[in-house]
């Protein structure tokens, strides 16, 4: 059972991949909701595909879990084809966005539910409900209670438990924590990291928050209309980025063209460099002259804790810059910052 | 300040049930209580016609109708269920017109629909036995005048005030609900009976009372379908205050055919959420 053996996620030792999708497309009429999408999930990873609204991760997640079946392409689990198979059929487990606890049942029963339906007894139901009452960290006076009398944090753990109780070989996350506040997101975060690792189980996680895919996850995949723009691990996707579009969606970024080897808004010479654009994270710019210089003038000065985040105005318009809170910059001062244009991340589109 | 609606607002109701359903009860009540084929109110007191209600070959039309009024409920919630489904499922255009054609009946008098259904089900040159004879070359015997007849047009009449409270009801399973059960494990058969079924219980229990009210007091369809196949309660209640001139028998009748619907209704309506589903 899922909590009895801890075991590292490291290095699967079956090189089968848990999930491999091949070119899967879904189209809803004219709307390609999902184009040609293909990918290998490892067993014991947690794979999270971020991407905004619209983008077609929830109907991807919906075709690996079989509630909706692909236009096109195939689904392979374990190397078995299931992409025809209906959902009740496949060693797989879902957390819904909604949660979609059942309002009519009682925590137990919502637990226990993946079980009565396989047919499993009364006595042997409990005693597992509350095991995994126990593992999601509620505890078992939770049992009897009405699902409609738990807080958010309280009804998440419920779904987590309810997804857990046929022990899935692959649990699947759609934006279930969207709906919490910050604090019990986080807290969340920590623990979901925390169960995937100590059960060993595959996550394919979906949320449209970098933050929230960056603590938890193996490896990231980035979404735009309806197919897989990248994939790599959460530094290999900050620090390289594919295009300007994952670069502004993993976070706060200064970018600025390169034509014919010069940097076209700074108006400065950058020999060596293709055509392109040079990716600049706010903590790329320090305010010292040690590199490709920018005069400009702080617009405004923005506290985030240890760190300040100043707006600039530069002539390559408004830039970003991060440094420690000692930095005494104010709004409306002059300075001069700069930037290493070699160590700079170029992306050709 | 938002002034709510006070009790005032309750009284032209209640005075119009207390004049026009209390008072009448009233009246049956004592009625029921009185001499045998007597009239006179001021008597003494008696149980005989309850007696007799138990003694006289009245189990018949009690038995008849209360079987009815199930057998009804139970096809119509049969026929309903997927019908509700599939018009929710494809709300649009189409179903509104769906649902418009199967509400158009209920406009046209209930004797005339009889009558028509009748007409399809006669023997011989019937509508029914007469296709199946001249297509296939089947005969047929007699549909109408018999119990399937009764059965037939207590169905057709009655489908609607199933369908529409369980239209309400079946709104009232959200579609993650039935998406989550089936990824942890339910087959379709048990989706209905774990999630479907228990949600949508509102509308299938309102659909129900509806039905089975009406079915207690219908009449007609036997009457014009049934010939003299079968004799439903609300027929010898009508006798014993026609041609037997026997009040106070046809009054405990009817004291005890509402003694019986309110048996059945009472712990059904105390069961259901009416105010989830008009989803306050």
């Amino acid at each position: 059972m899922i909590a009895a053996e801890p075991q590292m996620t490291g290095t699967p030792a079956d090189t089968t991949p848990a999930l491999s999708l091949q070119r899967l497309s879904r189209h809803f009429g004219a709307t390609r909701a999902l184009r040609d999408v293909s990918l290998d999930i490892a067993e014991g990873e947690f794979f999270t595909i971020v991407g905004p609204s619209g983008s077609g991760k929830t109907t991807l997640l919906r075709i690996l879990a079989g509630l909706d079946r692909p236009t096109s392409g195939a689904l392979l689990l374990r190397g078995q084809d299931v992409t025809l198979q209906p959902p009740n059929k496949r060693p797989t487990a879902m957390v819904f966005q909604s949660l979609a606890l059942f309002d009519h049942r009682s925590v137990g029963q919502n637990v226990e539910f993946a079980l009565k339906m396989r047919g499993v007894g009364a006595e042997a139901r409990k005693t597992r409900a509350l095991e995994l009452l126990e593992l999601v960290r509620l505890g078992a006076d939770y049992y009897g209670r009405p699902v409609t009398q738990c807080s958010g944090g309280e009804r998440q753990r419920v779904a987590l438990a309810r997804a857990l109780a046929s022990d899935p070989e692959i649990l699947f996350f759609d934006e279930p924590l969207s709906a919490l506040d910050y604090r019990l997101r986080k807290t969340l975060e920590v623990e979901l990291r925390g169960l995937q690792r100590r059960t060993g189980r595959t996550f394919v996680y979906i949320t449209h928050s970098l933050e929230e895919a960056m603590v938890m996850s193996d490896r990231i995949g980035i979404m735009k209309d309806g197919a897989l723009v990248q994939v790599g691990t959460p530094s290999q996707i900050y620090d390289r980025p594919r295009d300007r579009f994952v670069a502004r969606f993993m976070g706060e970024v200064n970018i600025l063209e390169i034509r014919d080897g010069r940097l076209v808004e700074l108006d400065t010479p950058l020999p060596g460099r293709a055509d392109g654009y040079l990716v600049l994270r706010p903590e790329a710019l320090s305010p010292t002259e040690s590199g490709l210089p920018i005069r400009c003038t702080v617009l405004e000065r923005f506290q985030l804790g240890s760190r300040v985040q100043l707006h600039l105005d530069t002539p390559a318009g408004l830039m970003i810059a991060e440094q420690p809170a000692s930095c005494t910059l104010q709004a409306g001062d002059e300075a001069t910052f700069s930037f290493d244009p070699d160590a700079a991340h170029r992306v050709s589109e | 300040m938002k002034q709510r609606a006070g009790y005032l607002f309750m009284a032209p109701v209640a005075l119009f049930l207390l004049v026009g359903f209390a008072t009448p009860i009233f009246i049956v009540g004592w009625y029921s209580l009185i001499e045998p084929r007597t009239f006179e109110l001021t008597s003494d007191l008696t149980l005989a016609n309850y007696r007799a209600a138990f003694t006289e070959g009245y189990g018949g039309p009690f038995y008849w109708s209360i079987l009815g009024a199930f057998a009804t409920v139970a096809t119509c919630a049969l026929l309903a269920w997927p019908t509700a489904k599939m018009l929710h499922a494809r709300a649009g255009r189409g179903a509104a017109i769906v649902t418009g054609l199967i509400a158009v009946p209920i406009f046209v008098s209930e004797s005339v629909r009889l009558f028509g259904l009748s007409l399809f089900l006669m023997p011989g040159g019937g509508i029914l036995a007469g296709s199946l004879k001249a297509l296939f070359g089947v005969s047929i015997g007699t549909v109408l005048n018999t119990k399937i007849a009764v059965w037939l047009g207590l169905v057709y009449v009655h489908f609607p005030f199933m369908l529409f409270p369980l239209l309400l009801g079946v709104a009232l399973i959200p579609q993650d609900r039935i998406d989550a059960a089936r990824d942890l494990g339910a087959s379709r058969w048990q989706v209905l009976r774990e999630i479907e079924l228990p949600l949508a219980l509102p509308g299938l229990a309102i659909g129900a009372l509806l039905t089975f009210v009406l079915c207690i007091g219908a009449n007609a369809e036997a009457a014009i379908l049934g010939g003299q196949a079968v004799t439903v309660v609300t027929r010898a209640i009508e006798q014993r205050f026609s041609y037997a001139q026997d009040w106070p028998m046809g009054a405990a009748l009817t004291m005890l055919v509402t003694l019986v619907t309110a048996l059945v209704v009472f712990p059904v309506l105390s069961r259901i959420d009416l105010n989830r589903l008009i989803r306050r």
